[in-house]
């Protein structure tokens, strides 16, 4: 026991002189720990002191209250014992999580249609590890955290590239208003918003091509680096939520066919949305928004400017292990100066439900786009996808799925996906 | 090339119009059993908050909004710190009827909802009830779920749906 006192001891002694340029006595060294055990039993007492006699489940004070909840008080100690904050270890420090994945997948056709990631299209079938995704979270207050999503992607031949796909400050300063600053993922639709590089989260082996990343051919302005806010708007059991974008997009996106790469030269966009979460049908999304920029068309000359409008509509349903995503875009492109005008009308469906570990799974998607628009290199193409996903834990999955793609003035496209992705 | 103001509507596109529009209405099925959490157990869970909390009752669309991160800030913008039972507990399959979700399930909501940004981390789940009193204690926005025979003095319950724990009506069985 003496050996023990001694030894804590001699830890606060050398502890206090690191702390401090000149070394206490051992006197003063006694007569400061002697304080802070005054000042120790005196906060015991206070907090003892504090701590309400009347037993709660009398209820005698509990009266019925209307939907709004009062606000607690703040107390001053906020800062809580060794043991639970131990327990407590997300109050501070980095939140490391890590996705990753490993892909074979193979198509009928040799004609070149571009691959994604390290997909060497054209071939009998190729693996790839897609993104290999770190995800850093750090919490700064109560209100305020940060975030940063960093993907490594395989490219061409085996080589990996590093993207911070988004670095994001949130502050929620009430329900109501929810800000964050720095690269996102813009809120057009649910499925952008709602999953990110990371496989694992998808229920499907890849994103409904309307949704795939800009990067990778996408047709959709996925992510960009501005200000995002959100929050509820007062509506009862409605549960109406509002989503506002300002930003930069700047996409370089390149041509299905992997041949030119469209450097869109986007101004500064706007995105507004509305959405339902009503009470009456929990799991339930409902909503829309409407998403304005400006692009350069440089194939049509270097001053072509085009104003770009992308309007979404989309219904979801997640519980009880249903999941239903249907989701309509209507994206317009006017050239300015100009009445040329191209529509490219798109929508995807997707529905899945939960069987123990087995989830298996039904797309249907469909674009059609404008034949001369920015757009033009995907023209008509539509057709189903159905896989299964199969959670061999709570952390690792393997998906196997089905593709096929009726393509206008091409031939019929027909794949084969497998994934395997975890998380650590 | 002439202006086009008319989105080109052909088969597949009025079939997906069909099939959504079938798949929302299958929904109204669903909507019946997911008014309240009903549980045919004698146990009772009560739900608590921190003693600064001023709130007396919340309905269960609202508790279902706070444990499903949703609803972050009670009103005023104190931060709602959730805490739950670890997995085993009762008071873990309470919740879980409420959201309507598995474990696996929450599982993965959790992961889904931090990698989006739209919370700092899974609510920290506790291995006993005197823990979650001492959470409940020291956090202001605190709130948790217990088995009301655990329910010590000085914790501050609140109604559900205008219902004490125990009463008739009362949903977290």
């Amino acid at each position: 026991m003496l050996y023990y006192r001694t030894a804590i001891l001699l830890l606060l002694v050398t502890t206090l002189s690191h702390a401090q340029n000149a070394a206490p006595t051992e006197h003063e060294l006694v007569q400061q720990l002697v304080q802070q055990v005054t000042a120790l039993q005196q906060k015991v007492a206070a907090l003892k002191a504090r701590l309400p006699p009347v037993a709660p489940s009398s209820n005698a004070d509990l009266t019925p209250q209307s939907v709004t909840t009062p606000a607690p008080q703040v107390v001053e100690n906020d800062s809580p014992p060794v043991s639970l904050s131990q327990e407590l270890h997300e109050l501070r420090g980095f939140q490391w999580q890590g996705f990753g994945e490993a892909d074979y997948k193979v198509l009928n056709q040799k004609i070149p249609e571009l691959g994604t990631y390290g997909f060497d299209s054209g071939s009998a079938g190729n693996f790839y590890t897609g993104d290999f995704d770190l995800l850093l979270t750090a919490r700064i207050s109560d209100k305020a955290n940060v975030l940063s999503e960093i993907a490594i992607e395989e490219g061409d031949a085996q080589s990996y590239s590093v993207d911070l796909k988004r670095v994001l400050f949130n502050y929620d300063y009430n329900d109501h208003l929810r800000m964050s600053f720095g690269r996102y993922q813009t809120a057009i639709g649910y499925y952008n918003s709602a999953f990110h590089s990371a496989g694992w989260f998808q229920t499907t082996a890849d994103r409904p091509l309307i949704m795939e990343f800009a990067s990778d051919g996408g047709l959709l302005p996925t992510q960009a680096v501005g200000m995002s806010f959100t929050g509820s708007i007062p509506s009862g059991r409605l549960g109406l939520n509002y989503v506002a974008e300002y930003g930069s997009s700047d996409t370089i996106r390149p041509s299905l066919n992997g041949q030119t790469l469209i450097d869109e030269n986007n101004g500064n966009h706007i995105n507004i949305g509305l959405f339902v979460r009503p009470d009456f049908i929990p799991g339930l999304q409902i909503g829309g928004s409407i998403y304005h920029d400006k692009i350069s068309d440089f194939s049509k000359g270097p001053d072509v400017r085009l104003g770009q409008m992308i309007v979404n509509a989309h219904v979801v349903y997640i519980r009880h292990g249903v999941e239903f995503l249907s989701e309509g875009f209507f994206i317009r492109h006017a050239y300015e100066n100009s009445s040329l005008v191209y529509n490219t009308p798109a929508f995807y469906s997707q529905i899945s439900k939960q069987f123990h570990r087995v989830r298996p799974y039904f797309r249907y998607q469909y674009i059609n786009a404008d034949v001369g628009g920015v757009l033009d290199d995907l023209d008509l193409r539509y057709g189903p996808s159905f896989g299964v996903r199969y959670d061999f834990t709570d952390s690792i999955a393997f998906k196997t799925q089905f593709d096929h793609t009726v393509r206008k003035d091409e031939p019929d496209l027909d794949g084969l996906h497998t994934q395997l992705v975890f998380k650590f | 090339m002439p202006a086009k103001l008319i989105v080109r509507i052909d088969d597949r596109i009025a079939i997906w119009l069909a099939i959504t529009f079938i798949a929302m209405a299958s929904l109204s099925s669903v909507v019946a059993q997911t008014g309240v959490v009903a549980h045919p157990g004698t146990m009772v869970v009560a739900v608590v908050v921190n003693n600064t909390n001023p709130v007396t009752n919340i309905t269960t669309p609202d508790l279902r909004k706070l444990f499903t991160g949703d609803k972050r800030s009670w009103a005023g913008g104190v931060a709602v710190r959730l805490f739950v039972r670890a997995p085993g507990a009762y008071e873990r399959v309470v919740l879980l009827k409420l959201l309507g979700m598995s474990e696996s399930e929450y599982k993965a909501y959790w992961t889904a909802r931090v990698f989006r940004g739209e919370a700092q981390a899974e609510p920290v789940a506790l291995f006993s009830n005197a823990m979650q009193k001492e959470a409940l204690t020291i956090f202001p926005g605190a709130i948790a779920l217990i088995d009301f025979q655990d329910v010590k003095p000085g914790m501050r319950v609140v109604k559900v749906d205008g219902h004490s724990p125990g009463e008739a009506g009362y949903p977290l069985n």
